[in-house]
């Protein structure tokens, strides 16, 4: 080996021991932004226009998954989560969260919905805690424009979120899809901070095999290469 | 700095923005020469990162939106009671 070479490997060496090697961004924004006001004609409610609208999506696609797909329910679920959050907006406090407030009233509205229709004998009610895989017969609305294989990979990642049992996948998704932190999670679903700490660290493992399951199955990865996230 | 026991134990903590800054900080530090932890890392972000794409691929539709935001001016208009929520 040359004078040159062995220099230029020696350097090279000395920056991956002295710098950086891997490239580390930030996770979660630690205050992500909301997203941008609905226009809509003055409101009496004074604020709700700009602090609760916001949140339509995000409540509409909480109530999805709470519902397991079932498009129709979460419809139902969304509209009677906005319009009893505006008809006592004057009891929410200005300038506090308006995104856990209204997930809150929206997991109310749900239970109340839930409650109702079993006591109607409603036989399509699903039990609140019992273990369902729906989504395959329900999907989701998907974008028309997005490509085969994502909306095919997107269903199975919604399919495998519904798998879940009910403790498991509603942290999961006020954490992951609703983008709440801690402490919002546990006052939506009133559990203490460290229960929901654990029980999302579960439902992202148990996420990882029901995907796991599936790259498998569909030879995306071989069963050798598909090691657990220790 | 942290071990890698200590930063797996932390690391969903860290990518959802949980840990206090000087932590985070040390997990950063830590990420950026660990060849064990680093792995890992990027497959638990990739994993957040598949949950967002699903997420922001599902919207209201429009017409439930629109029917939502027409009742809400109709409450609007006839007032508002008072009570708890």
């Amino acid at each position: 080996m040359s004078e040159h070479a062995l220099w230029s490997q020696v350097r090279k060496a000395w920056a991956m021991l002295a710098g950086p090697r891997h490239v580390v961004d930030a996770g979660r924004p630690r205050e992500p932004p909301g997203p941008a006001p609905l226009p809509v004609p003055p409101l009496r409610a004074e604020g709700f226009a700009d602090e609760a609208l916001p949140w339509l999506d995000a409540v509409y696609r909480f109530s999805l998954r709470l519902t397991r797909g079932d498009e129709a329910a979460a419809d139902d679920v969304t509209q009677e989560t906005f319009l009893r959050a505006h008809r006592f907006w004057h009891t929410f406090e200005r300038g506090s969260n308006a995104k856990a407030w209204l997930f809150t009233i929206c997991r109310h509205a749900y239970l109340q919905e839930r409650r109702r229709a079993v006591r109607a004998g409603d036989e399509a009610a699903v039990p609140f805690d019992e273990e369902h895989v729906t989504a395959r017969n329900a999907p989701v609305s998907a974008a028309a424009d997005a490509n085969l294989f994502h909306e095919r990979l997107d269903e199975e990642v919604v399919a495998a979120i519904d798998s879940l049992p009910e403790p498991f996948r509603r942290v999961l998704v006020l954490s992951d899809l609703g983008d709440l932190q801690y402490h919002e999670i546990a006052r939506v679903i009133e559990i203490p901070i460290g229960t929901v700490r654990s029980r999302l660290f579960r439902a992202r493992r148990l996420l990882q095999d029901r995907l796991r399951a599936y790259a498998t199955e569909a030879g995306i990865v071989s069963p050798r290469t598909s090691e657990r996230d220790p | 700095m942290m071990g890698c026991h200590d930063v797996l134990d932390r690391l969903w903590d860290f990518l959802d923005a949980e840990v206090g800054p000087a932590e985070e900080a040390a997990i950063r530090r830590h990420l950026e020469l660990c060849s064990r932890c680093y792995p890992q890392y990027v497959f638990r972000r990739a994993q957040l990162d598949l949950m967002r794409r699903v997420r922001d691929r599902v919207t209201m539709p429009p017409a439930s939106r629109r029917a939502l935001l027409l009742r809400i001016l109709e409450q609007d208009r006839a007032g508002t009671p008072k009570g708890q929520v």
